[in-house]
Formats: structure tokens, C-alpha cells, sequence
């Protein structure tokens, strides 16, 4: 009896003091971010950066949903699946509720968010192991894709919302009105030039350097009719003769399983821990894809045209029943690499902005590079706007399943004469209607 | 554990018994007051001593005692009125027992405890197992369905082994688990599925792992004051099950079932012909020809300017008429066969008491080529060491098998979308005698031929305990429990399945899972009943568990041929792994008194910590206050005869809920496992990523629920009704709140919401007829369950295109469609409801439309013996709730899938022709009529009537069994599923494609579930 009574205010105490690092549990595969800790020092900088562009070549991303709105969006294309949301790409009549325009703008914030973190963080990280030379490169890579998805977002919705600190709590991002779309651009320059700063002068085709952000500013000034500046960025990564050039044939950069090849400006890397799930829409059930979308029978009828495809033909196969498919991304495993920037579209870049500025024979020589590569003949165009129809074509062709021709469409005013989109409400997409009301501050695009 | 048992072992044999006295004898009988029949099994206890026994098979006892007569016996059967009767004989003494109509007498578990009916407070529904044993699904919680009131119950597939939506008084929270808990002997078992392969949406139930013949009683807790005690894990209801044990004193039983019989899906979908298909098709293209020069848009006048389906000669796919019709739905169905084998052995020593439970199951699917198989071994074991003290041990094992396939959602490996989704036209081989496949589905020959994906289940659960009286009517009561599951699954993908074709050339997945549970347990009882009349109880304790669950994945692709199915072999590997863990600490108390069996009150208070919620709100506390009027017992009820009881019971509490969120939700993470190259030849480096936001504030979500109730019996008894009204309010209900993913996330956990259910529940028992040969008893019960959202902050969706949505003033598992008015019949467009009236029909005009909550649903079983014959025949039925038919959004596609989807026969009510009333538009690929999902066609009544089980038995009479030595043996036969009315267009209205918890009725793909015949035997020794 007498024991009895200290027993269990005994186990009570024991219990109770015990009780509080019983219930103290950490998971093993994730840290804490607590204090903000986790960018602290070189190894932690390095592989926060490596994140960056893990997010950047997410299946939502650069992996296939936001590449394929480019595509979907154009003329080369015709769905087989079941799901209408991809029809409604094709028949541009996308809805506000349509599943990849959602993730595609979510995956895209969640890359700048996190550069935001690199971009915040690294600068004062004290390491004596993080040289300023690392600090530079991992920041001026973040501010390089910092300004790709601006760039994405603005081409795709218009002027957005802009959020350059990391998002530390949920209520973090809350009250952001969506700025112009020529304020969303002067935010993807004012980080281009931070990245041109930066980053180091070397040739890195699956990380980006001073080159490749001097291609994607071609790119940039290319979207924002600034032909000369266009110009002399392309021209200043075509110098680069020695690390970038047409491989040959067209198929080189994307056959037999090539990577990183002279080709690739920016490629993303994947491999068979980080598959990239592109070819599964592409490929045919005989070669385990689905097959929801493959190339439609004007595009067939084109790139099979030896004059107009040539070579470039080798995109586009057929099974033995007879089913045409787009073979550029077909890996097993599926380590196809997502072609951000190529060469070939710096050489475009070029000739448009020379047509632009009526210097032809500049022009007209930079797109035969283009098309001597694919094995046709010289262009024959004459005049400013043949010419710039021809590298209109061109383009068509050269990037029939990377993401260019409804945003090449759009930025030249040509969706209304070629896809028959009048509406210009309809040139760009609606903002996810989840995040219109998530957001009071993000309003909805017109007509949507 | 290991210690615990060694040591159990070793101090067995000290365990002896050895008692001896000088005393008289005392023998007699127990019999049926009214039959006259004897009763085996009955206890008979001598009043005021600790002499108690048990009659043997003809009803007889035997004591040995230095009591002196006149003594009183007090005994009491299960199913009778407990009798206390003094004789004045030594031998000779007939005990008569009057049998108790009602389950008043029963004995009901509750939680750390037990009760008699009559004296509860609290609303607990209990199902005896040897009603539902014989229903031919894998786990017992889909044998409950239409059996306890309150509780909703559906299997929605006919997989068996697969999980089932299980309810008890409505859905309580968005993101926690809204699944009762599972409490097996005393052990906290986990229910949530260990699956990590894709088998098209659904997954398996850790349920269906317990042997249904092993379970002697189930009790489902409901309200507040029953559940509070099991704090956090209360909210959603307690499921109590109670596996056999032997008895004190009797001798050994060997019991010994097997039944046989077949499984089959009694209906399947109405196709179109080959021609039926391409009629429809040529239709589509003429009309959307003729849209298209209206709307001139000269891309469609080009392409839709020949039908399909002209001649060959033509370059066409041939003419309707000569297409062909492929009958693929009835190579995917079969007759399954059903096996099931229980032996068990049972007795016990007057200090000691056994089961010993060996048994399988072979359950085959309506649907090639799925399979459950389950080996069981039970053991249990109770020994009393001396006078006060009882140790014992509860053990089950368990070898769960399954041959799985994707049935539901997905078009690679999936069997419905292979089988029923492909045109009826197109033939299973090409023109070279290859495979064809179409619209990225699988062959279904090749899938039938080569489905390669299993699982096994390898399972124990167990506990060891301790019990002592410490000084009289103090017990302490010391337990350590397991539960372990080590599920190992497989796939392996040839070179002829879509997902291993070449350059894949073989895809094999291998995958363990190791769940482990380990509780322990104290509790201190006391009970006392002073003066007669205040009898009151106390109970403390406390409860540590911690639960740890982990995963090895590996995979391989590139096979040297399909000979090579082990990932060694493959030429790419890949492997992962995840670990997670929670524990929690509870302390508990329970108080209860009661006047004079008249008045009774009780209060419950637990508290519980969990690891997953921040520092500051680790611990909820959840007490429950309950109390009840036995009316009955008033002076002015006494005597009013036709009223045999009469009790108003009430009780408020709240309960908590943290079950199914992420074991770290609270804590802001960044993760690995984003690896990226640092140049073109380094290959992948280590990479890191911002994985989830914090939140220090996250708690438990609450429960608050009260219950009032009424008990009443009427004509001794004869009939007996309880009915129930309760009301639950959840605050603070665990959300994946969304965030605006300009922050770069997705959403967060928080606590935001609040959900309300209000309902009622009704259950009838009637004693219809009982005589010598004749008896006729009737379980009726009705529940029904309102839910609303009361506040979410902003609406979330579920499912790929949004089919589901919650939204604040709605209830739980709501669609979100647009609204097909009607069809016009003059132009065949379907019209549909233009919400906001701007002309056009927006993501603004969608609206929630029906809801898969039922408004009522219950059961009826009707028992009749005669004689040696047993009739029991059990009816389920659901009223009101919606289904999403999936299978006819696609059946029904108008012609704008092509050749990548069948079309459904309701596609030939197509409108065709100024003036025809159909729901089905115009064929055409312009305009709404079948661009717009989410069209609220599709949504169709659910509600069904079903003949649940039939089971009709004959015991051979003894004189006939005896002589061959048998106790007795029963012969029967059990039909399942045998008749369904439903209002359903597909072949079954319970279904559902996902485990998803916050999507329900929702059909795709789904394995109709089966009617079944079985014939067994049943043989005791």
C-alpha cells in the first residue's frame, strides 16, 4: 500500500518529462527550415541552385505541360486523346478551369521562387569555401531563370503578378496586384543584365552562362520588336562559332540519343531518376506512349515535302499500322532532353531582326543557314515581307515541337491571318481560374 | 516484446492449479424456461462465493461446495434474463431461464471496459459476427454494410480485398481521415493502405487482412461519450472488434467450416455494334460538315467533307454495314471461384482459456485476372496466476495474396479502358496477326495474358497483458501491443505491355513496406456499489504509441527478354525510399455512477500529444459528459406491462482528429531529391528544393458532437427500438488550404474550415414469432446523415478536370457541373443552364450539382428458424445519393473521340431530327453539345435496394450427428448480392474509381461488384 502510493505519481512524472521528447520527431529525407538555415553554406548554395533548375525542367515546366501550350496552341497538331483540355489548345478556346494552364503557372512560380531564395540568401552566406565567383554564378544563374519565367509568364498571360523575395509564410504573396506587361518585361531585362554581370564566361550547355543569357536575350528583345539590340545578341552568341553550331543533319541534336550536343544553347538535363514524361503524349501505344497528340496531316504533308522539310522530316515516324507520331522525344528511359534555346533559333532570331531592319541579304543568309542545314534549297523570298514570311515558315518547321509557333504567331500579329484567332482576348490564355479565387489582387485576363 | 514474450513462456508452466476442499456436490440442469430445451454454456454461479461454472453440452453442472442449502444460484445465458433462484436440493435442480427478447442483457463493449445494455449511456451500435461471417467479401468492414445504424458503408468496387468507404455518422474533415477507428482487442490496428502501385485509382484494405471467423462480436462507437475516450481518435467513430476466446472450464470444441461457390458480375455495359458506330460516326461528320460551312471555317468544311466510314475502294474504313462487332467485355469477366476453410479449436482449463484459429480464403474476381487469397492463424490465450492476477495474450497472423490489375482510371495497363473503351469495331489483332492496340489502350488479349502485378501482405497483430486486482474491485491493467505489416508488392510490365514495350523493353517495379504500430497501455479500474443503490466506477490510464511506416522502391527497365523479371537483370535501376514516423501520448480518466440502475452519469476526459503539431498545440484535450434516465424503473412505469423498458439518454463531448495529415504537415521542409547536373559530363549532383511551408499554429482538428437518445422495449421485450439524434460540429478542420502559387506553393496545412452533420438513426428488433419450432426475428434500421460546410475559406476541387468540389453551404462530395437543361428539340444542341446570364457558357455557369451523400440508408434481416432449418435474408438500401457515370461521359462522346473511344448504346437516342425528345444531342463536333465536360447528363440517381445476403441453413438433427460423432453439423447456403434495384444505367450504383477520400461516386472503370452463391458445411467436434 505504501509503495502503491508513489508508484504512479512516479511513472506520472517520469511520463510526463519523458512525454515532450517522445513527441519530438524529425523526418529523415527533408530539413527543417527553420531561421531560415537552409542556404548556409557552398554545399547547401550549390545544391539549392541545382533545385533551380530541377524545377525549371518540371514535367509541368520545360518538361513537357508548358512547352506543349506552345505547340498545342499552333498548327501542327491534332489530339487523339480523351482529355478536351488539350483540344482546347488546338481549337483556341481555352478555359479558365483547363488542369494545364494551373500547373504550368504554378510550376513556373515555383521556380522563381526558387531564385528568389538563391538570389536572397547567397550573396551573405560566409563561406570560405563559397568564393565569389561561385556566388556570382549561382546568383547570376538565378537571376538567368528568374528572367526565363517572367519571360514565359508574360508571352503566355501578359503582365503578371511580380514577387522577388522568398516566400517564407502562406500569407507572404498576398496583396500583389498584376503589374503591365511592359513592366513584367522590364523586370525580365533589368534580371538579364543582372545575369550578364554574373555569370562566368564559360560554355555550359545545361546550366546558364553569359552566353546563354545573352541568347535568351535575343529572344527578349526579338518579343519586344528591338531588332537591332536582338541582333547584336544573337550575333554575339553566333560568333561563338567554336562552341555553337547547326549540327548536321537536323536530327543530330535530338538523334540517337545525342545530348548536349553544339547544338544546345540551353538543353535540360534528365535522367533515369529524373524522367522527363514528354514522350508519353508523343509516342504510340506500339512504343508505350499514348499518343494524345501527334502531328497533323498539314504538318505531314509539309515536313515530308523534301523542298520544305528536307531532313527535318526525321521528326515525324510511323508505326506499322500506319499511325504518324512526332518522334523528337522517344527516350527509354525517358531522359529527352527539354532544347530551351538552340543555335538555330538564334540564327532565326537574327535573320528576322535584319529583315526587320531591312538589311536582306543579312537576313536572307542567315535563314539559308537554317535551311541548308535541314538539306533544302535557298530561299527565294525577295522582298522584307516575304522574307519575313519565310522565316515565319521556318520557324514553323525548324521548331514544330518546341514551344515557339503560337507565341511566334502571337508576337508577330499573325494568330488572327494563320489560326484564325480574331479575338484578341484570345492571345493570351486565362489566368487559372483557382488562382483568381485564391487572389483578389489577380484579376482575370478580358474575355475570360 | 521479444522479452515480454520470452519470459511469459518461461513463467508458464509455474502457473499451476491446485485446489482441494471437503464438500457437497450440487447437480442440476440449465434449461429453457419456455422450450424446455437444455442450454450448454450457461454460467451458473452460487450467490456470495466465488464459485462459478459452466453446463456442459446437455445443459448440466456440477459443483463441488462447502456452501449450505438453501443456496441461490445465479445464472445467466446470452439471450436470456440473468435469473437468480434458490433451491433447497443437492441434485436434481432444474434451472429455468425466460429468454431475453431484446439485446437489453447484452453484454456491450466499450471503450477499456464492458456494459450491459441497459445501463448505457452512450449510442453503440453492436453487430454479432456470426450474422455476416458467411458475406463473401475480404473484410469484415464491408460484411457491416446495412448492419449498425449510422454507419455508411459501401465496397464501390468488385475487387475484393480493396478499401471501402466506411462512414460512421457522416464525414467530419477535408484532408484527416474521416475512416472510424479500428480497434482489435485492445490494439489501435492501422487501416490505411500500404499500396504504392497504381492499380487505376483505388487501393487495398489493411481490414481485409482479418480473418471474418476469427471475430466473435463488433461493436461501432458513435457518439461522444463512448468515443471521447479515445480522444484524437474518436472523431470519426470506434470500431471495437473482439476475436474469439476460449471459456474457463470447458472442454475442447473443434470447429471446422469450408464453403464453395462463384462469383459473377450480374450485369455488364450495352455497347453499339461495329455498324451501330459507324452509322453515329458518318452522322457526326455530315453534321459537323454542315457546322462547319455555317460557321465557314474552311479547316473543317476540308476535314470533315468524307465520312469515315465509306468504302474502301474509297480510302475509307469501309461501309457500316460491313463493320465488325468485338466482344471484348466478356473475355475480361468470368465466373470466379470462391473457397474459404476455417478450423478453430477452443476450451479451456478452469484457470486457463484457448483459441486456436487456422484459416483460408480464395476469393477470385468478377474481372480476369484479380484475386485475393488470405491464410490466417489465430492464437489467443488467457491464464490466471493465482487468485488476482490474469496474464494473456491475443495473436493473429496473417498472409494476405493479391493478383492485381488497373481496372479503374489510366490507359496503359488498364483493363476496363482496354475492355470496355475501345470501339466495337476495331478488331483485337492488325491485318499481320500482331496485337492491335488503339488510343493508347492496351491490348486486352496481351493484358490477359501477361498481367503481372501482385502483392503479399504479410501481417501480425498482437498484445500482452497483464491484469491484477490490487485490493478488491481495483484492477491495474498493463499492455503492450503490435501491429506490424510487411507488404510486399511487384510488378513486372513484358515487352508486350504498352508500359514495357520497346525501347522500354520491360518495366518491373518492387516495392516493401514496413507499418509498424507499437502501443503501450495502463489502465486502474475500480468499481463499487455501495449501499445497494450508488454504483459507480473509475478509470485512469494512459497510452503511448508511436508509429513508424517505410518504404523501399526500386525499378528496372531494359530486360534482356521477358524470361528476366528480376530487377538484377534490368539494364536501368532506380531506387527510393521513405520513412516517417508519429507518435503520440494520451492520458485518460473515465467516472460513472449510477443511481440505483435508475440514474446514470458519466464523464470522460483524454488527453493526447501528438509529434505532428507544433510545439505550442502538441496537446488537445477532449472531454464528454453523458447521462441517462431509465424510466422504466420509476414507480409510475412498473407496472405498465406493456412497456418493458424505457431510457433517455443524452451526452455532449468533443472528440479530436489528426489521423491521414502528413506526420510532419506542420513543419517548413526543404527536401533532396532534386538533382541536377553541374556541366554537360558530371551528371546528376545532389539538389535541394523548398518542399512545404510551415505552420507553428497547426492543432487538432475538434469534434464537438451531442446525441440524444431513446431506449425502448415494448411487450417483455419483444420489440425493441432505439433511436438517435445527434449533431457534430468540426472546427478547425485540417485543410490542405490552397495558397496563391505566386508564392510558389501549392497549398499549406492549416486548420480552416468547419463542417457540420446532423442526422438520425433508428433501429427496430422484433421477436416476431418465437415458439418451440418456430422463430422470426426482424433487424430493421434507418439512418440518415445531413452534411454541410459550413465555412471553407475557398473552394477546392478534386480530381483531374474538377469533377468534385467543396464549397462553403454545400455538402461534402458535391459535383461541380454544368447543367444540361434539356435538348432543343428542334436544332438537337443541348442547352445548358447560363448561370450568370452573359450570353455565354463559362467556368462562371458551372454550379454544384447533387451530391454522393445518400439522404437515408439502412438494412432489413429477417432470421426464421424451423426446426433444424435457418433462413436469414438481409436486405441494404440507399436512398438518394449521385453518381458521376464516367464510363457514359466517354461512352457518350458523340463521335468526337473517334476511334479512340466505344460508344454506349444511349448514344442511339442521339437527337436526329426536328421534333425528337432525347437528352442525348445532336452529333457534331461544334457548339457544346460534347466539348463541355462536366456535363450534368452524366450525373444520374444512385440510390439502390439490395438483397444483400440470403442464407439458408439445416442442422442435422443430433441423433443423427452424434452417432457419428459430431456435435453438430450444419449444411447451408449463402447467396450475395442476389437482386438489385437501382435506377443506375451502369451495371452497379456502388462504385467508385478512387481512394481519394474527398471524392466519392464517382464511375469509371470500376469492376461491378459480384453476385455470389456458396455452399457450406459447418461442423463442430
Amino acid at each position: 500500500m505504501q509503495t502503491r502510493k508513489y508508484i504512479l505519481p512516479f511513472l506520472a512524472s517520469v511520463l510526463l518529462l519523458s512525454c515532450k521528447k517522445f513527441l519530438d520527431v524529425e523526418p529523415q529525407d527533408a530539413i527543417s527550415d527553420d531561421n531560415s538555415a537552409v542556404i548556409t553554406d557552398k554545399s547547401s548554395a550549390e545544391t539549392a541552385t541545382r533545385g533551380l533548375y530541377r524545377a525549371l525542367s518540371a514535367d509541368a515546366y520545360y518538361g513537357s505541360n508548358f512547352v506543349s501550350i506552345g505547340y498545342l496552341s499552333g498548327d501542327n497538331i491534332v489530339w487523339t486523346g480523351s482529355q478536351s483540355i488539350i483540344q482546347q489548345f488546338i481549337s483556341h478556346n481555352v478555359r479558365a478551369d483547363n488542369a494545364n494552364i494551373a500547373s504550368a503557372w504554378s510550376s513556373i512560380y515555383a521556380t522563381i521562387n526558387r531564385a528568389n531564395h538563391i538570389i536572397a540568401k547567397v550573396p551573405a552566406v560566409t563561406d570560405p569555401l563559397l568564393t565569389q565567383q561561385l556566388k556570382n554564378q549561382f546568383t547570376g544563374e538565378a537571376y538567368f531563370v528568374r528572367a526565363l519565367g517572367y519571360f514565359d509568364l508574360a508571352r503566355t498571360w501578359g503582365g503578371v503578378q511580380i514577387t522577388l523575395t522568398p516566400t517564407i509564410t502562406p500569407a507572404d504573396k498576398y496583396g500583389i496586384k498584376r503589374s503591365s506587361l511592359d513592366q513584367t518585361y522590364n523586370q525580365v531585362l533589368s534580371d538579364l543584365v543582372a545575369a550578364d554581370s554574373l555569370l562566368p564566361t564559360t560554355t555550359n550547355r545545361f546550366r546558364a552562362t553569359q552566353k546563354t543569357a545573352w541568347a535568351l536575350r535575343a529572344r527578349y528583345h526579338l518579343y519586344r520588336r528591338q531588332w537591332a539590340d536582338a541582333e547584336t545578341y544573337a550575333t554575339k552568341v553566333i560568333a561563338d562559332s567554336a562552341n555553337y553550331k547547326l549540327v548536321q543533319p537536323y536530327s543530330a541534336f535530338f538523334a540517337n540519343n545525342a545530348t548536349a550536343t553544339s547544338e544546345s544553347v540551353l538543353e535540360l538535363s534528365y535522367s533515369a531518376t529524373y524522367t522527363n514524361s514528354h514522350r508519353n503524349s508523343w509516342q504510340p501505344p506500339a512504343n508505350g506512349g499514348t499518343r494524345q497528340w501527334a502531328p497533323n496531316d498539314a504538318f505531314l504533308s509539309l515536313v515530308n515535302d523534301p523542298a520544305i522539310g528536307g531532313n527535318r522530316s526525321a521528326l515525324v515516324a510511323k508505326t506499322s499500322a500506319g499511325l504518324w507520331y512526332g518522334n523528337l522525344y522517344y527516350r527509354s528511359p525517358a531522359t529527352d532532353p527539354a532544347f530551351v534555346i538552340r543555335i538555330a533559333e538564334l540564327w532565326l532570331i537574327r535573320a528576322e531582326a535584319r529583315a526587320q531592319l531591312n538589311n536582306l541579304s543579312g537576313a536572307i543568309s542567315d535563314l539559308n543557314a537554317v535551311r541548308s542545314r535541314a538539306g533544302i534549297p535557298p530561299s527565294e523570298a525577295a522582298t522584307q515581307s516575304a522574307l519575313l514570311l519565310a522565316i515565319e515558315n521556318e520557324r514553323r518547321l525548324e521548331f514544330a515541337f518546341e514551344g515557339h509557333r503560337w507565341y511566334d504567331l502571337v508576337r508577330t500579329n499573325r494568330a488572327a491571318a494563320v489560326l484564325g484567332v480574331t479575338d484578341v482576348n484570345k492571345q493570351v490564355l486565362p489566368i487559372p481560374a483557382g488562382e483568381v479565387l485564391n487572389d483578389i489582387d489577380l484579376e482575370q485576363n478580358k474575355g475570360y | 516484446m521479444k522479452i515480454a514474450i520470452i519470459s511469459w513462456i518461461v513463467l508458464l508452466p509455474l502457473f499451476t492449479y491446485a485446489q482441494n476442499q471437503d464438500n457437497i456436490t450440487l447437480s442440476g440442469v440449465v434449461i429453457d424456461a419456455q422450450t424446455k430445451t437444455p442450454l450448454p454454456g450457461a454460467t451458473v454461479h452460487i450467490k456470495n462465493t466465488t464459485h462459478d461454472g459452466l453446463t456442459n453440452d446437455k445443459g448440466e453442472f456440477n459443483f463441488l461446495t462447502g456452501q449450505h442449502l438453501p443456496i441461490t444460484f445465479q445464472v445467466s445465458y446470452i439471450g436470456y434474463k440473468q435469473a437468480e433462484i434458490t433451491v433447497n436440493q443437492r441434485t436434481g435442480i432444474i434451472l429455468g431461464l425466460e429468454a431475453a427478447n431484446t439485446q437489453l442483457n447484452d453484454v456491450v463493449v466499450v471503450g477499456y471496459g464492458t456494459q450491459q445494455r441497459k445501463s448505457l449511456i452512450s449510442s453503440i451500435s453492436k453487430v454479432n459476427a456470426s450474422g455476416i461471417k458467411d458475406i463473401p467479401v475480404a473484410g469484415v468492414d464491408a460484411q457491416l454494410q446495412g448492419k449498425a445504424a449510422g454507419v455508411q458503408i459501401n465496397s464501390n468496387t468488385g475487387v475484393p480485398g480493396d478499401g471501402v468507404f466506411i462512414r460512421v455518422r457522416g464525414a467530419t474533415s477535408i484532408n484527416a481521415s474521416n475512416d472510424p477507428l479500428y480497434v482489435v482487442d485492445g490494439v489501435f490496428i492501422n487501416n490505411t493502405s500500404l499500396q504504392t502501385v497504381s492499380t487505376g485509382g483505388r487501393a487495398t484494405s489493411p481490414i481485409a487482412d482479418i480473418n471474418p471467423a476469427d471475430i466473435e462480436s463488433i461493436e461501432v462507437l458513435k457518439d461522444a461519450s463512448a468515443t471521447a475516450i479515445y480522444g484524437s481518435r474518436g472523431a470519426n467513430g470506434v470500431v471495437i472488434i473482439t476475436t474469439k476466446r476460449g471459456k474457463f472450464g470447458t472442454k475442447p470444441t473443434v470447429t471446422f467450416n469450408t464453403s464453395h461457390g462463384w462469383a459473377w458480375a450480374p450485369q455488364l455495359w450495352d455497347l453499339t455494334t461495329g455498324p451501330e458506330h459507324a452509322e453515329i460516326m458518318n452522322e457526326f461528320y455530315r453534321n459537323s460538315e454542315a457546322d462547319a460551312i455555317a460557321a465557314g471555317d474552311q479547316a473543317g468544311i476540308k476535314k470533315y467533307a468524307q465520312v469515315p466510314f465509306r468504302p474502301v475502294s474509297e480510302g475509307g474504313r469501309g461501309t457500316p454495314e460491313e463493320q465488325q462487332t468485338y466482344d471484348r467485355l466478356h473475355k475480361l469477366f468470368r465466373t470466379g471461384l470462391l473457397h474459404n476453410y476455417n478450423l478453430a479449436l477452443q476450451g479451456g482449463s478452469p484457470t486457463n482459456k484457448y483459441y486456436i484459429g487456422a484459416g483460408y480464403t480464395q476469393q477470385q474476381a468478377d474481372i480476369k485476372p484479380i484475386d485475393f487469397n488470405r491464410a490466417s492463424l489465430k492464437f489467443n490465450f488467457d491464464q490466471k496466476v493465482g487468485d488476482k492476477v490474469t496474464v494473456g495474450t491475443s495473436n493473429s497472423l496473417y498472409r494476405s495474396f493479391r493478383n492485381q490489375a488497373r481496372s479503374g482510371d489510366g490507359p496503359q495497363g488498364g483493363l476496363l479502358q482496354s475492355a470496355l473503351h475501345t470501339p466495337t469495331y476495331l478488331p483485337e489483332v492488325n491485318p499481320d496477326g500482331t496485337p492491335a492496340r488503339y488510343a493508347g489502350f492496351d491490348n486486352l488479349d496481351v493484358l490477359l495474358n501477361n498481367y503481372d502485378v501482385n502483392t503479399t501482405s504479410l501481417r501480425y497483430i498482437g498484445n500482452i497483458y497483464a491484469e491484477a486486482e490490487i485490493i478488491p474491485d481495483l484492477r491495474f491493467r498493463t499492455s503492450w501491443s503490435l501491429d506490424y505489416n510487411h507488404y510486399d508488392e511487384s510488378e513486372y510490365w513484358n515487352n508486350l505491355t504498352q508500359l514495357g514495350a520497346a525501347p522500354t523493353n520491360g518495366l518491373a517495379t518492387s516495392a516493401l513496406t514496413q507499418n509498424t504500430t507499437w502501443i503501450n497501455e495502463q489502465t486502474l479500474t475500480y468499481r463499487k456499489t455501495l449501499n445497494t443503490v450508488h454504483t459507480f466506477g473509475i478509470l485512469v490510464g494512459n497510452t503511448l504509441q508511436s508509429n513508424i511506416q517505410s518504404t523501399t522502391s526500386a525499378q528496372g527497365s531494359g530486360f534482356p527478354s521477358n524470361a528476366f523479371k528480376l530487377i538484377s537483370a534490368a539494364a536501368t535501376r532506380t531506387s527510393s525510399q521513405l520513412w516517417s514516423k508519429a507518435n503520440l501520448a494520451s492520458f485518460f480518466g473515465r467516472v460513472d455512477y449510477n443511481y440505483a440502475n435508475k440514474y446514470f452519469v458519466e464523464f470522460s476526459v483524454r488527453a493526447d500529444g501528438s509529434s505532428r503539431f507544433g510545439a505550442n498545440h502538441q496537446f488537445g484535450y477532449f472531454p464528454a459528459v453523458g447521462a441517462a434516465w431509465r424510466l422504466k424503473e420509476e414507480h409510475f412505469l412498473k407496472d405498465v406491462s406493456s412497456i418493458s423498458d424505457l431510457k433517455l439518454r443524452g451526452s455532449i463531448g468533443l472528440t479530436g482528429n489528426q489521423n491521414g495529415i502528413n506526420n510532419f504537415a506542420a513543419q517548413g521542409l526543404w527536401s533532396g531529391g532534386a538533382g541536377y547536373p553541374d556541366n554537360t559530363t558530371s551528371g546528376d549532383q545532389p539538389g535541394i528544393y523548398p518542399l512545404q511551408l510551415s505552420n507553428p499554429d497547426l492543432r487538432w482538428e475538434k469534434t464537438r458532437q451531442t446525441n440524444i437518445g431513446v431506449d425502448l422495449g415494448l411487450f417483455n421485450d419483444r420489440i425493441g427500438i432505439e433511436v438517435n439524434l445527434y449533431s457534430k460540429h468540426t472546427t478547425d478542420a485540417l485543410l490542405q488550404l490552397p495558397v496563391n502559387a505566386i508564392s510558389g506553393f501549392n497549398s499549406y496545412a492549416s486548420n480552416a474550415g468547419v463542417i457540420n452533420n446532423k442526422g438520425y438513426e433508428v433501429a427496430i428488433n422484433t421477436f416476431n414469432i418465437r415458439n418451440r419450432h418456430f422463430t422470426w426475428q426482424t433487424n430493421f434500421n434507418i439512418s440518415g446523415n445531413s452534411n454541410k460546410i459550413v465555412q471553407l475559406p475557398i473552394p477546392v476541387t478534386y480530381y483531374n478536370r474538377d469533377w468534385v468540389r467543396l464549397q462553403q453551404g454545400y455538402s461534402m462530395y458535391s459535383f461541380w457541373l454544368y447543367k444540361q437543361l434539356y435538348v432543343d428539340p428542334q436544332t438537337g444542341n443541348a442547352v445548358f443552364e447560363d448561370v450568370n446570364k452573359d450570353g455565354q457558357i463559362t467556368v462562371a455557369d458551372r454550379q454544384i450539382m447533387g451530391s454522393a451523400i445518400p439522404k437515408f440508408f439502412g438494412g432489413i434481416t429477417n432470421n426464421f428458424t424451423y426446426k433444424g432449418f435457418d433462413l436469414g435474408v438481409a436486405f441494404t438500401f440507399q436512398y438518394g445519393n449521385d453518381v458521376y457515370n464516367l464510363n457514359r461521359f466517354f461512352g457518350e462522346g458523340g463521335g468526337t473521340r473517334d476511334a479512340n473511344r466505344v460508344l454506349f448504346a444511349d448514344q442511339l437516342n442521339r437527337w436526329q431530327k426536328p421534333g425528337d425528345i432525347t437528352d442525348v444531342p445532336r452529333v457534331t463536333a461544334y457548339g457544346n453539345n460534347y466539348t463541355l465536360e462536366q456535363n450534368s447528363r452524366f450525373l444520374e440517381d444512385g440510390s439502390f435496394l439490395k438483397l444483400s445476403s440470403l442464407t439458408l441453413g439445416y442442422t442435422v438433427p443430433k441423433s443423427i450427428t452424434s452417432r457419428a460423432g459430431f456435435q453438430t453439423v450444419r449444411v447451408y447456403f449463402t447467396g450475395s448480392n442476389l437482386l438489385l434495384f437501382k435506377k443506375y444505367s451502369g451495371p452497379d450504383p456502388e462504385v467508385n474509381v478512387t481512394s481519394l477520400q474527398n471524392v466519392q461516386g464517382l464511375d469509371l472503370g470500376t469492376a461491378p461488384q459480384p453476385r455470389t452463391v456458396q455452399f457450406g458445411v459447418n461442423v463442430t467436434l
